[in-house]
């Protein structure tokens, strides 16, 4: 399997992309030039040069030291939220599939409840409700997304539950919690990685147009969408304010992108053609 | 409404017409009604975790200045001093009536105001799924069936950068581009077609590559399987085949999430309405949430969450009406 992934070109594309973003973010502190807060009311609207590289913004900061910290906030929100998702989904997915009846059917019906609520609606009206902050933007997207993940590895356990193998654990006495937990769990885990992988870019696109629109991160934060939207003030005059950003969500989306996508083929072939 | 029609196939049925479709539709139906009943429930809590009082809001709203007997006066009088289901009948009781509360921020009715913004959005909306139809299908139905060639690694990688841009540096692309580098359209403009035309692409452009590349891998599993050989077999022609008889078969699971992205687009409206200052509900739901106007709030979320549903519903029809021997929702496929 590793060796069909590392001979397949986009999910090399893809890896070299995620790993250039996460070491930039990892390393920003020791590689950005400026401190990306500190402000220069001399330095207004540089453009490119050799102190500022990509020139600074409205406030006098340094724009690139600003992109290299912004990966960290698009990264470091993305990945743990999305593995909390991921936790919930499958502790509910399973116990859902496993219970089955009237259970499964409440938990069908709930997640249709749950489902007509996009995202953005369930952010929008909680932040409106409790305030700004991290926190509840973070509760919001938790609230608004779980069924979403413990609805697909609902299926996934469904699938799995109903073969042969399940019947003879139990045949040999093994209790739910075990079965749940040694035999459904470990085979499908695989799918439930495919499954994150591929949604870790869709979700990074999220939170960063969630910041633009000015819900989630304090202004002034140098994450990718709020420097976007502070950006659009200067826009007509300097675009790459606004340019910059974009790209840079551009490329870590593609990168998850291109890289989720190989896994897929090359870990469930199958899920690719259904 | 929805309760007449429930009665009337009941009763249909009962006249020995058991048949598996009206029983079909009885199910569905009042999956429908527990499922807005929740919807219902689910917006009012939402409302009602609020860390602002609404009786002390609206008091200071009203008067300059209230006595902390004013402001009880005024819970009394709006019911807040209920216990929460209670609160939660007398208010669904208000929605029913079309009286949603009224907005502190343009001191309207927010059922007013959500009726003059929802015509822009829906415009919007409109436009892109058009957008999305004419583009995805002939997409991926090519893609697929000449895999692997040109045709299909160019649409791949379009595709790819299709779901991997953020929509509202897309605007900003395309402002740039268009309206400011080639000044083809207007930076700001109302009112006509053309106003609508960049905006409904930003809107449209991530949904119809993400639609592409779904509908494709149906497309290619449909074209495997045993009923292609036997229409062969009988003389059919290739084209009729694709497009007819593989196209029918693909269809029911993307139908199913045409209609739930339905939802989605009228939500993300708002990035889109905030980049082109269209004045649509997403942006008039942006500015509720920065002033904290929780009747347009709740209002909004209501009314989309409620369009969603109802969208969800005309899925499970359209796919009916394709497909008749789907008796299963079309389970949605995600990637």
């Amino acid at each position: 399997m590793d060796k069909a992934l590392f001979r397949n070109k986009q999910a090399l594309i893809g890896l070299t992309l995620m790993l250039l973003v996460s070491l930039i973010a990892v390393l920003a502190p020791l590689i950005a030039p400026h401190d990306p807060n500190k402000m220069n009311a001399l330095s207004k609207f540089l453009p490119a040069s050799r102190e500022y590289p990509l020139g600074t913004d409205h406030l006098g900061r340094c724009v690139l030291s600003r992109l290299m910290y912004g990966a960290r906030y698009s990264l470091g929100l993305a990945v743990p939220t999305l593995l909390a998702l991921g936790g919930i989904g499958l502790v509910l997915g399973t116990t859902a599939a496993y219970i089955g009846g009237r259970f499964e059917r409440a938990f069908l019906i709930v997640g249709d409840m749950f489902m007509a609520f996009p995202p953005l609606i369930i952010v929008l009206s909680l932040v409106g409700a409790l305030g700004q902050g991290m926190g509840t933007v973070l509760a919001a997207l938790i609230f608004s997304m779980w069924i979403w993940y413990a609805k697909v590895i609902r299926t996934y356990a469904a699938i799995e539950k109903a073969k042969d193998y399940i019947l003879a654990a139990k045949i040999a006495g093994c209790s739910g919690l075990r079965i749940v937990r040694h035999h459904i769990v470990p085979n499908i885990l695989p799918q439930c990685i495919v499954l994150l992988s591929t949604r870790i870019a869709s979700f990074i696109l999220m939170v960063s147009s969630f910041s633009f629109l000015g819900l989630g991160f304090e202004a002034g934060t140098p994450e990718w969408g709020a420097m976007l939207s502070q950006g659009r003030s200067s826009f007509y005059s300097h675009p790459n304010l606004v340019i910059y950003p974009g790209l840079c969500i551009l490329i870590t989306a593609a990168g998850f992108n291109l890289f989720g996508e190989a896994l897929r083929d090359v870990i469930s072939p199958e899920e690719a053609s259904q | 409404m929805i309760l007449i029609m429930i009665i009337t196939i009941e009763n249909t049925c009962k006249k020995g017409h058991e048949n598996e479709l009206f029983t079909y539709i009885r199910k569905r139906l009042i999956g429908l009604v527990i499922v807005l009943f929740g919807v219902t429930v689910l917006s009012f809590l939402l409302a009602n975790i609020s860390t602002v009082d609404p009786a002390e809001a609206l008091a200071h709203r009203i008067i300059r200045n209230p006595t902390a007997e004013k402001i009880e006066e005024i819970r009394t009088e709006m019911g807040l001093n209920l216990p929460l289901y209670q609160q939660y009948i007398h208010w669904i009781g208000n929605c029913l009536k079309g009286d949603l509360g009224m907005s502190l921020l343009t001191k309207n009715q927010v059922s007013y105001d959500i009726a003059q913004k929802l015509p822009a959005t829906m415009q919007l909306v409109g436009m892109s799924l058009l957008w999305i139809v004419i583009t995805f299908i002939p997409l991926s139905v090519i893609s697929a069936v000449r895999k692997n060639s040109f045709f299909d690694q160019f649409v791949r990688g379009l595709t790819i950068l299709g779901i991997s841009i953020p929509s509202f540096w897309l605007g900003f692309v395309f402002l740039l581009l268009f309206a400011v580098t080639f000044p083809v359209f207007k930076v700001i403009d109302y009112g006509n077609i053309k106003s609508l035309i960049l905006p409904s692409l930003v809107l449209a452009i991530p949904t119809a590559s993400s639609f592409t590349r779904l509908f494709r891998a149906t497309v290619l599993s449909n074209l495997n399987k045993d009923y292609i050989v036997y229409a062969k077999a009988r003389g059919i022609s290739a084209n009729r085949i694709v497009w007819v008889h593989v196209l029918k078969n693909s269809l029911p699971p993307i139908v199913t999430l045409f209609f739930q992205h339905l939802g989605y687009l009228l939500a993300g409206s708002a990035v889109v309405e905030s980049v082109f200052s269209l004045k649509g509900i997403g942006l008039h739901l942006l500015n509720a949430v920065q002033a904290r106007d929780l009747p347009t709030i709740n209002g909004c979320v209501l009314v989309i969450a409620i369009i969603f549903v109802l969208c969800s519903m005309l899925a499970d029809g359209i796919n009916m009406l394709l497909n008749p021997r789907i008796t299963d929702k079309g389970e949605a496929l995600h990637g």
